[in-house]
């Protein structure tokens, strides 16, 4: 029987298909699919890889999430409180830096894998990899070294250092974030991962000037990703738009997948990167909150006429907020797989 | 002479340089430019040519948002200490980020712009509860209040807009004080600012400033 990590690595290489891969985020869902507060099921690496594989089961898309929140990774240098919601993502609550002392004093663990706060990450792997390893894509989500100090300082005083430095500071603490970056990926790819997201809202220019995106953001990137390579490696700007950049990054990273932005034109973007790698269309899931079933089936229709043809097509979706009533995903699932069937050879 | 300097000034913003920016008003003060048309026909000019800009789907993005309030706050400030007399204040805001969330970025470029505009803001950081917006606003006789929500389930919670829109309703102040909000759900959901009962909403912190001003002219009308 075809397996997700089929349909994945025939779209990759544009090959004949039953259908498009389809990648679905359902994160916090996990602990409404237990039946158990955020807070508990997230204690518990195998609260999340029993409620990943069950989601995965019911619904039958093609990966698996070792992602717990994205506040995980401040935990791995030194957050100590989280704020729970009871329908949605954890919020970092003590940030690491407030000062520019903490920056100097910043340590990045030698070995991930041996951290504390990564123990339940790794079982939930464990579990993941012995279940399904091989059979559908086992996903990390790794921040960019650009990014990641919005989880240690506040997005607000990172875009104060970013901007108006000291730049040695900023540089300092940048040159930290990407060997952490480095050694997380690593971590994650020891475990099991198959599918890094590597996520930076500064690898887009409705972030940054392109100036800033090619003086700054194209170096670092090399710098995070070159000395680990980009096996795996997913291009993902936060939801930001990357059709402008999408050239340059190809050019220099050489990045196999691109994770557009609900706000890009999928049509645009596939024409940019065309046969060069594989095109990940992805649906602005927030709307599915208060879409009708109908409305749902015909975004997704729109979504695979714009990026299918020619082959090379992931369906995707962003955030998948908790409240998203479980017919429209269902709506959204069973047409990704219904108009997203019979995949052929890609043409050039 | 004044039109070199805003165009010098406009440049210098839209390239995100700050330094430059601050040699052109400080080069325009010393030839003899007034700090109120530094104020006036430079720094209000500029926000509203990039409004203009991003109204018109200029690509403008966070980065240039953040330089162009964080600019122009600090050339008011400094120009204000030498006004002759004090500028007319247009109005008031309280603004927060919605309770359960701590993304203080847009609400920080909304605060620059407003205090160029002569908007006088009362910044009650951040996760807000929604009492705390409505006793602030009442006793500080805002006629607006901001709540900034980046994520989802804060932009749509009970704890959020809603529970704000539900005490003024309460209260009988709805004539008095309006609400926008901001933040990334609403640029995904245009029509979501309505669901949770705000007035208006803003696809970024600069556009945010000229909102704010008319809800606050509608509530002094």
């Amino acid at each position: 029987m075809i397996t997700g990590m089929d349909r994945l690595a025939a779209a990759i290489q544009g090959k004949k298909s039953d259908r498009i891969p389809v990648f679905c985020n359902l994160i916090d869902q996990g602990a409404k699919e237990l039946g158990m507060p955020l807070k508990e099921y997230y204690s518990n690496g195998e609260n999340v890889a029993e409620a990943q594989l069950k989601m995965r089961e019911r619904f039958g898309y093609d990966n698996v999430w070792s992602l717990f929140y994205v506040g995980k990774e401040a935990e791995l240098l030194g957050c100590k409180e989280l704020i729970y919601a009871k329908d949605g993502p954890p919020n970092v609550a003590d940030f690491v830096i407030k000062t520019h002392d903490d920056i100097h004093r910043l340590e990045v663990p030698d070995d991930i894998s041996a951290h504390p706060a990564f123990q339940e990450t790794l079982k939930c792997l464990r579990i993941l990899k012995s279940e399904v390893g091989g059979k559908q894509a086992i996903c990390a989500y790794v921040t960019a070294s650009m990014t990641l100090p919005a989880l240690l300082m506040g997005m607000d005083r990172w875009m104060e250092l970013f901007m108006l430095g000291p730049a040695s500071v900023r540089d300092e603490l940048l040159e930290k974030c990407s060997d952490f970056f480095r050694k997380e990926i690593t971590a994650y790819r020891n475990a099991g991962a198959d599918v890094c997201v590597y996520a930076n809202a500064f690898g887009s220019t409705d972030f940054v000037p392109m100036r800033l995106f090619r003086e700054l953001s194209l170096p670092q990137m090399e710098k995070d990703l070159k000395p680990v390579g980009i096996d795996g490696v997913v291009y993902y700007c936060g939801g930001a738009r990357m059709n402008a950049v999408l050239e340059q990054v190809i050019d220099r990273l050489g990045i196999g997948a691109y994770y557009l932005s609900p706000l890009d034109n999928i049509s645009e973007g596939k024409k940019i990167i065309g046969n060069r790698a594989l095109t990940c269309g992805v649906i602005n899931d927030i709307m599915l909150i208060g879409w009708t079933m109908q409305e749902v089936r015909d975004e997704v229709r729109r979504m695979l006429d714009a990026g299918m043809p020619g082959g090379k097509f992931l369906f995707g979706t962003l955030v998948m907020p908790y409240n998203i009533p479980e017919e429209n995903i269902r709506a959204m699932l069973e047409t990704a797989y219904e108009y997203g069937a019979c995949v052929e050879e890609a043409t050039s | 002479m004044l039109e070199d300097v805003i165009t010098a000034y406009n440049e210098a913003v839209f390239d995100t340089d700050r330094e430059r920016a601050l040699k052109v008003i400080h080069d325009a003060v010393d030839r003899g430019v007034s700090p109120e048309d530094v104020v006036f026909k430079v720094v209000i000019p500029a926000i509203e040519q990039m409004i203009k800009s991003i109204s018109e789907s200029f690509d403008a993005n966070l980065a240039q948002h953040f330089m162009t309030s964080q600019i122009a706050a600090e050339v008011t400030e400094e120009m204000l200490a030498r006004f002759r007399k004090a500028p007319e204040v247009v109005g008031h805001i309280v603004i927060g980020t919605a309770q359960g969330d701590l993304h203080s970025l847009g609400k920080r470029i909304v605060i620059g712009c407003l205090k160029s505009l002569m908007i006088d803001v009362t910044d009650l950081g951040v996760n807000v509860p929604p009492e705390k917006f409505v006793d602030e606003a009442v006793a500080r006789n805002a006629q607006v209040i901001g709540i900034s929500a980046m994520m989802v389930h804060t932009a749509r919670g009970e704890n959020g807009c809603i529970m704000v829109r539900e005490l003024l309703r309460k209260r009988g102040l709805e004539d008095r004080i309006k609400i926008i909000v901001g933040g990334a759900p609403y640029r995904y959901d245009l029509e979501l600012y309505k669901t949770v009962g705000a007035d208006a909403s803003a696809d970024d912190g600069i556009t945010a400033g000229r909102v704010i001003a008319g809800l606050i002219k509608e509530v002094r009308r």
